[in-house]
């Protein structure tokens, strides 16, 4: 049996600060490095002397992984990196890369703002932090050195969230992060192969809980938002620069087309531009129906959603404003809210967790008379609702992705004691965790006869012991263009064309005078009989059929006359 | 207590009382019990049960622990101790019987309660506050709590492991303090029952066969070694150093790392290094006897010690060295590699460590030497025993041992060499030699035909973690000085790894970090300049290098290519070859084309970079191809397009910075007009939606109110000193250009804007203006115009969150009246104290935790 030693450093039962240590085959792996938003001293951060005290910590460490950009798992980062003194690898997935200095950098502007923290990780540190980060794709398996790989799989929960596994010879350990089984309006549903780890470490904040669909609370959230503005009042959503915002926003931007509603809403952050550059720029972490809308409607491109000035906020009439920070304890939220606490058509809408202490804490602990600074006395007579849409699995999600990944063992962390203990029991009943060897059981592998010897290993293996590739499979296509011009100049026709049309994407036009859309590829030769026509070869990768579909069919359609 | 939070004390006990009501989230009772540390630091603990006798109701719940949570039990166990530290409290608690209760076995111990680790956790927290004094002792001892103590060493929970061990030193640190203080020889057989007790533990886990018992008794020595310097203390090395010694002769070492770490505390204690107590010889003994991957820091540790036998010094260096001298001799058994016949090979082989001589080998520092090591160190018996040299291949097995070994190897250098303690002479030559050697396998530039070469080759050929390491190493040693030649080698292997395709982003950071400090520490030529001729011809080398790395398609290269120039500018931006070269290249082309990067990061160093190039003259604009008469967009310009419309902070902040710079130095570009510039920068400034970017405005306009009236005139900017008399037309013409750039409209906005540091910001420079116009508002007395009303009104307006529309014109009369008026020491304060100070007082937390009971959910542990 393989000794793999588990040591949560925060969040092994309870929420926030997520760093989990993991030993196994001799490598020493820092699983998150969260941050706990509830206190302002050295607690906020995992204690670090437990590792610190088994030598440097670059020697000690093979890698850390980040499984998303939640400050909660990424938040003590630059810390450890910069001040501890971290100089080793940090992976996580090329969505959480882009996103995560944004929520670092927001989080210290926060922190520096409101208590003018003068020992808290920089800028600078945070840039420093983020070159030491190796971005990985999903379902790549990454080599860290000659004995640990990590793979990323599909998380759901927020776009880039991966749940890693670790393996170092014949033992792996699964980590979740967070993650959420069933798909929401923007991202898909966790998945994972039987990968039959040796261990299983889950998050658990929903252990016993069977949650209720996410549809009711977004028809309850719209209805809300809807009276609040019919009756002519000013609705605040308090929220984190990029995560839940962009989620709420679609769901607004949608709202408002379909009912035709006049009243403004605006995005105080100025963030919107780059958040959207990132839902774009990742459009294949979303989910399906995004995908396949983006082509003709990119849904993070808002019509109805505008920038905000501070002096909106006095205009009159009703509009809804989505505002940082989301605990409405500093900022540009916090000054909405305290000009419009007062008048009782106003709506506030808290769309997540709010620490002790904040004012959002307040509110939604039914306080309606606020002490703020200078003893001066906040009456808050707008509404107040909470309205939870964090994205985790429940008990039965939890259940599911037990089922999918087969694991020995299963860890529970990020939850509470008590409901951990239920749970546990429900898996114990249900999967009997260990084999059962009478049970059937599917294998996917491949079979290796060498030396008179078979074995079965995994497809990645085979193809890493041969020396192979992997055979990428593309889709091809033959689409006939009536143009007398020489095929370099219908080539370029082409060009000009898709570029004017898909201005979200990147077109090039190769020097050896071939065009490409991502991974499209287009080449236009002549036809053998007919020389007024000419064949443009259309070829693309699984990934991108959506997009490769929609471009043949596009140019089916010719090219414009002016397209030169 | 504060009267409104004694009210509300007794629901919140009822609250934490009733196993039905949750507890919003752990934070809070962890503030809680700040809190209440707090009161009872302050005053009677006593005192403070009696005026609020819930407390005491409150810990009777504990007697019966199975229907309260495991948190808020562990509350009571804490909240216990915290109170029972003083000793008519702890007295107080006990007649109540409270105690024994809680931490005996009529208490969670033992029952299903104590399962939770929280549990086991809150009641060693709770005993460690409460053993403050001799009758806890007695409590302890009556109660078998040391027992329970040392059964919890071995917790399944690494944190309630840790706080036992702990809590034993804490104890035996206790129990000794009286009888240490009548009689420090004693003798353990004669000292209190139960520090015989802990230490009889102790004795016994040395003694044990499983490692697991002999890690804990060596880390409570070591906790106990590190805090405790009473001489008690080496009475008890004396006692038990022969058992630490036994542990020695066993196979493998048990234990070592904790090993080396009570070893090394011992040495430090001030009480014990100065007797002799057999330690250096345990230490010798150590250093022999561990594997080199746990020697390595046992040998640091030693060097860095203030005191200790040269023998064993020089021993301890060697043991440091000898990765590096492995890895010289078996690199020069290789007749290919280059620089096997250079100078710096030979003195590596020969000299590494324990080195005679060579003046070559002698730093910059020019270390004397005072024979502290052995003279003649014959090659390759460095750290091993005659008989049996260590070679590469036994320290060196395996591609995981070597890359460990080396990196630790090369860190422990690099924080030796800084240090005052580190040995005498420094061997900068062979260091060097070594740091470009491992360099060289790394990128395979090397090519040795011995075995043991090969195999070093094959273990590190693209290695990135041993490039990070020995370039930080090869960067910490330009602080001395080798011989020219091996200089030579540094700045040609760097060169190397700045060009090779096969760099890392993270190895070409540091490779840039390693070039610029051994840039700047090249030795100025005697014949003036700046740069000897090597380093001079090294940065015209490195400059054609550089435009690859900036249109490198990683973001990170690109960046680290930027922060390059920019430090390369500043430092030789006025040296005529430097400049040259640069403006023969296309750096500065490809630096401006980086403003429009699509990344941040790189736009905001493009920035920087540019500012720098222009402060320096080598920012030339170009003139458009299409229209040969007409110039580009200048610098200027740019960069206000720049602070008007980029999407994110950074180059904001970049600009901001820029421009103050530029403000301070009088660039030429400011110079031409500089109100008009300050007029242009502010009324962007001052609309960005960043605060950062609103106090550096304000920042800028603070430079250029000192630039017009003057630096302040003592230490303290914003103190409050008489400020030289001057005429009032003077003033008021003085403070006319800043009416002009709106300077004041900002600053005034500023002191109401929701971010706290642009209203301190704004404070502060509304401040020192007063201070400088003191003696004209004396001499005005108090004036009423319709500019001041119109002020104030904007002011009230702008305090209610009113944004409104700009002020206008302002006369300067109007304010300097307000200024006078305005409280600006009494909004400093206000502003000092923060939000946190309402949000985080205990008062709020009561009132928090109060409004929670009752309408948590089911999803309280709802996140992010």
């Amino acid at each position: 049996m393989p000794e793999i030693r588990v040591t949560p450093l925060g969040a092994g039962q309870d929420v926030g600060r997520s760093c989990i240590l993991v030993s196994i085959g001799g490598k020493n792996v820092m699983l998150d490095c969260g941050m706990h938003m509830g206190f302002n001293d050295d607690r906020r951060f995992p204690d670090f002397s437990y590792i610190t005290r088994n030598g440097r910590l670059t020697d000690f460490l093979d890698c850390v992984i980040i499984s998303h950009f939640h400050l909660d798992h990424c938040g003590a980062l630059p810390y450890f990196s910069e001040m501890v003194g971290y100089d080793g690898p940090i992976y996580m997935t090329h969505p959480t890369q882009a996103i995560c200095p944004i929520l670092l950098e927001d989080y210290r502007k926060i922190a520096v703002d409101k208590k003018g923290e003068a020992n808290f990780f920089t800028s600078q540190m945070i840039k420093d932090c983020m070159k030491k980060v190796v971005a990985v794709h999903l379902h790549q398996t990454v080599q860290v050195d000659d004995e640990l790989e990590i793979k990323a799989y599909y998380a759901g929960h927020v776009l880039g969230a991966a749940m890693f596994q670790i393996k170092v010879g014949s033992e792996s350990v699964v980590y979740t992060g967070d993650y959420n089984m069933t798909p929401d309006r923007h991202l898909g549903a966790a998945w994972i192969d039987k990968c039959r780890p040796n261990l299983l470490i889950t998050e658990s904040t929903y252990a016993t809980t069977i949650r209720d669909s996410k549809r009711c609370r977004e028809r309850d959230f719209l209805k809300k938002v809807h009276e609040a503005v019919e009756r002519g009042g000013k609705v605040l959503i308090p929220v984190f620069a990029l995560g839940r915002a962009q989620e709420l926003c679609i769901l607004l931007e949608t709202f408002w087309e379909r009912m035709n509603l006049k009243a403004p809403i605006y995005f105080s952050t100025g963030l919107t531009e780059k958040a959207n550059h990132y839902y774009k720029l990742f459009i294949t972490w979303t989910n399906q129906k995004i995908r396949k809308t983006f082509v003709q409607r990119n849904m993070f491109e808002f019509k109805h959603i505008k920038a905000f000035d501070r002096a909106f906020a006095d205009n009159p009439g009703p509009m809804v404003v989505f505002a940082t920070p989301g605990m409405l304890h500093a900022g540009q939220s916090l000054q909405i809210f305290r000009k419009w606490a007062g008048n009782e058509k106003n709506m506030v809408i808290m769309p997540g967790y709010c620490v002790q202490g904040t004012v959002g804490h307040k509110i939604l602990s039914g306080q309606r008379k606020l002490e703020m600074e200078g003893r001066q006395v906040l009456e808050v007579k707008m509404q107040v609702e909470y309205m939870s849409f964090s994205a985790h699995a429940d008990a039965k999600g939890i259940m599911q992705l037990v089922g999918q990944a087969e694991p020995e063992n299963v860890l529970l962390v990020h939850g509470e004691a008590k409901k951990m203990e239920f749970l546990k029991q429900k898996i114990e009943q249900e999967f009997r965790l260990l084999p059962d060897a009478k049970k059937p059981r599917l294998l996917h592998g491949t079979l290796i006869m060498k030396d008179s010897n078979f074995r079965l290993v995994s497809s990645e293996q085979a193809l890493k012991e041969l020396g192979l590739a992997e055979h990428q499979l593309r889709f091809t296509c033959r689409v006939h263009l009536h143009d007398p011009r020489k095929e370099q100049e219908t080539a370029l026709r082409v060009y000009s064309h898709l570029k004017s049309v898909l201005k979200d994407h990147c077109v090039q036009h190769l020097p050896d005078g071939s065009v490409t859309v991502e991974s499209i590829l287009i080449q236009a030769a002549a036809h053998s009989e007919d020389p007024g026509t000419k064949v443009l070869l259309v070829s693309w990768t699984y990934q991108d059929e959506e997009l490769g579909s929609y471009l043949t069919s596009l140019l089916k359609k010719g090219l414009p006359q002016g397209a030169t | 207590m504060d009267p409104e939070c004694s009210q509300l004390l007794p629901a919140l006990c009822a609250v934490l009382a009733d196993p039905r009501q949750p507890v919003a989230d752990d934070t809070c009772l962890e503030k809680l019990l700040d809190w209440f540390k707090t009161i009872a630091d302050a005053g009677s603990s006593l005192l403070l049960l009696q005026e609020n006798p819930c407390l005491v109701t409150l810990l009777c719940p504990v007697l019966k622990p199975q229907d309260l949570s495991p948190r808020v039990l562990a509350f009571l166990l804490r909240l216990a101790g915290i109170l029972a530290a003083q000793e008519d409290c702890f007295q107080h608690l006990q007649q109540g019987d409270l105690l024994p209760r809680l931490f005996g076995e009529a208490g969670p111990l033992g029952g299903a309660a104590w399962t939770a680790p929280t549990v086991r956790s809150g009641w060693i927290q709770g005993l460690c506050s409460l053993t403050q004094h001799p009758s806890a002792l007695c409590f302890l001892a009556h109660s078998g709590a040391v027992d329970t103590i040392f059964s919890l060493q071995g917790d399944s929970s690494l944190f309630v492991a840790s706080a036992a061990g702990q809590l034993l030193v804490h104890i035996l640190g206790l129990s000794m303090q009286a009888p240490a203080e009548g009689h420090p020889s004693l003798q353990p057989a004669h000292w209190p029952a139960c520090a015989q007790k802990i230490v009889g533990h102790i004795e016994e886990s040395l003694r044990a066969t499983a490692t697991p018992q002999v890690t804990q008794a060596l880390n409570v020595l070591t906790t106990m070694f590190s805090h405790c310097h009473d001489p008690w203390t080496q009475v008890l090395w004396v006692h038990l150093s022969p058992l630490v010694a036994c542990l020695l002769e066993k196979d493998p070492v048990p234990a070592a790392h904790s090993l080396v770490d009570l070893l090394l505390s011992v040495a430090r204690s001030p009480v014990l290094s100065s007797s002799s107590c057999g330690l250096w010889d345990t230490l010798a003994q150590t250093l022999s006897r561990l594997r080199a991957s746990q020697a390595g820091p046992l040998a640091l540790g030693i060097l860095k010690l203030q005191e200790c036998p040269k023998a064993l010094r020089a021993q301890a260096f060697a043991v440091l060295l000898q990765p590096l001298t492995c890895v010289l001799e078996a690199t020069t058994q290789a007749p290919g590699l280059p620089g096997s016949s250079g100078p710096g090979l030979q003195c590596g082989v020969a000299a590494i460590g324990p080195v005679a001589s060579s003046e070559a080998c002698a730093g910059r520092g020019g270390d004397p030497t005072d024979g502290e090591l052995p003279l003649a160190w014959p090659p390759g018996s460095v750290g091993g025993t005659a008989d049996a040299p260590l070679t590469a291949g036994m320290l060196l097995p395996s591609k995981a041992a070597c890359v460990g070994l080396l990196c630790q190897t090369l860190a422990h250098l690099e924080l030796l060499q800084p240090l005052p303690q580190r040995p005498s002479p420094w061997p900068w030559a062979p260091l060097l030699s070594a740091a470009v050697t491992i360099l060289r396998l790394c990128n395979g530039s090397a090519t040795p035909t011995s075995d043991t070469g090969t195999h070093l080759c094959a273990f590190l050929a693209g290695c990135v973690r041993v490039q990070r390491a020995a370039l930080d190493f090869l960067g910490t040693l330009s602080q001395g000085t080798g011989p020219q030649e091996l200089v030579t080698q540094v700045f040609a292997i760097l060169l190397e790894y700045l060009t090779s395709p096969d760099s890392s982003p993270t190895v070409l950071k540091k490779a840039f970090q390693a070039t610029l400090q051994w840039l700047q520490s090249s030795p100025k030529p005697s014949g003036g300049g700046d740069l000897e001729p090597h380093a001079q011809l090294f940065l015209r080398e490195l400059l054609p290098v550089l435009p690859k790395r900036l249109c490198s398609p990683c973001w990170d290269v690109r960046d680290s290519g930027l922060e390059f120039l920019t430090q390369t500018v500043r430092r030789w931006g006025g040296q005529a070859g430097f400049r040259h070269a640069l403006l023969a290249s296309e750096v500065p082309e490809l630096t401006e084309q980086l403003l429009r990067d699509p990344e941040s990061y790189v736009r905001a160093s493009a920035v920087a970079a540019m500012g720098q190039l222009s402060s320096r003259g080598l920012h030339i604009i170009p003139a458009s191809p299409g229209h040969p008469g007409a110039q580009q967009k200048s610098l200027l310009e740019e960069l206000l397009h720049i602070l008007s419309t980029d999407s994110e902070g950074f180059p904001r902040r970049a600009v901001m910075q820029v421009f103050t710079q530029w403000l301070r130095d009088s660039h030429a570009d400011v110079a031409a007009d500089t109100e008009h510039f300050v007029a242009r920068v502010l009324r962007v400034a001052s609309q960005d939606l960043d605060w950062e970017v609103r106090a550096q405005g304000l920042e800028l306009a603070l430079v250029f109110l000192e630039q017009t009236l003057g630096q302040p005139s003592s230490s303290c900017p914003y103190a409050m000193t008489p400020p030289a008399a001057a005429p009032p037309s003077l003033v008021a013409q003085a403070l006319q250009p800043f009416c002009r750039v709106q300077l004041f409209d900002f600053a005034f906005r500023a002191l109401f804007d929701c971010d706290r540091p642009v209203a301190q910001k704004s404070c502060d420079l509304l401040l020192f203006l007063r201070a400088k116009t003191a003696s004209y508002s004396d001499q005005q007395g108090s004036s009423s115009g319709p500019d001041v009303a119109s002020l104030e009104a904007a002011l009230q307006r702008w305090q209610a969150g009113d944004q409104g529309q700009p002020l206008g014109d302002l006369e300067p009369e109007a304010v300097v009246a307000v200024l006078r008026s305005l409280d600006l020491e009494g909004l400093r304060g206000a502003l000092a104290e923060s939000s946190d100070h309402a949000e985080q007082s205990p008062l709020s937390l009561l009132q928090d935790m109060l409004a929670t009971a009752g309408i948590l959910g089911e999803n309280e542990a709802d996140c992010y």
